[in-house]
């Protein structure tokens, strides 16, 4: 079991921000500038929280509460 | 009017090599900090070698009496806009072995040009060794990976960026098509 709010701080490391400035609906590409750094930021979270996606299942994933919600749901199956 | 020290074609991808080293070292560094297991040590090593082929080609280039252009983009940063962002290690493993191919294949075409430079050969065949070194190791790696990712899933994220990088090679010739010829043509001095 996941605790979304533990992804939510562990982003905010890995981006050198302050948790509480991290919104549900925060734009991860406004967030990261360039797209392998949203990569190395995609494969950390997975190794941190033991879990496992592919592209098709990123696909949909557009903002931090998207990207959180994955990893919560992925950890629950 | 002088000649420049170094035509504007072989400039340009001889800089084209060097961003794509640049791009390669930072991506393969960061990953190299952040990961740990069995993969931290050669990835480790990939991000050095990188970082040195960026510094042969820089070197060479001042050799040839030229200073690198600064080119906005490498050509690997292209796949993602054809192939999407890769979403694990696996696929980013799958990107680097197809992208590595192209730059052994492009290196290999390169030491073919007619009358090539004696700074732009010694340089090629310094970084070959490590090319190979690379498509083997991320070879053995993705074999690893299938029983915990499945074989059909690290053979269809192959298939993908094989298919992308066929589409960013046609644009990037299509794009830069007289450049090319340039290099490749027998007249050249």
């Amino acid at each position: 079991m996941v605790d979304k709010t533990e992804v939510v701080k562990a982003m905010a490391r890995f981006l050198r921000q302050p948790v509480e400035k991290l919104h549900d609906d925060d734009v991860l590409t406004d967030l990261v500038a360039e797209s392998f750094v949203l990569v190395e930021l995609v494969i950390q979270l997975q190794e941190e929280f033991g879990v496992r996606f592919g592209q098709q299942e990123l696909q949909g994933v557009r903002t931090v509460g998207d990207l959180t919600e994955l990893i919560a749901s992925v950890a629950r199956k | 009017m002088a000649e420049p020290a170094l035509p504007e074609n072989e400039l340009w991808l001889l800089s084209f090599y060097r961003t794509s080293e640049i791009s390669g070292a930072l991506f393969f560094g960061r990953l190299a900090r952040s990961l740990s297991g069995p993969i931290q040590h050669d990835m480790t090593k990939h991000f050095a070698d990188e970082s040195l082929h960026s510094w042969y080609w820089t070197s060479c280039i001042y050799k040839l009496g030229a200073e690198p252009l600064k080119l906005a983009d490498a050509y690997q940063d292209q796949y993602v806009s054809v192939a999407g962002l890769p979403a694990n290690l696996m696929e980013v493993l799958a990107l680097t072995q197809v992208f590595e191919r192209r730059v052994i294949n492009q290196y290999a075409l390169h030491s073919r040009v007619p009358n090539l430079k004696v700074e732009v050969a010694e340089t090629l065949e310094r970084i070959m060794p490590d090319e190979k070194w690379h498509i083997e190791w991320v070879g053995k790696a993705l074999k690893q990976m299938e029983p915990d990712y499945g074989a059909e899933n690290v053979k269809a994220a192959l298939t993908r960026y094989t298919d992308a990088d066929r589409e960013v090679y046609r644009k990037t010739m299509a794009e830069h098509e007289d450049r090319v010829k340039d290099l490749m043509s027998p007249k050249r001095r």
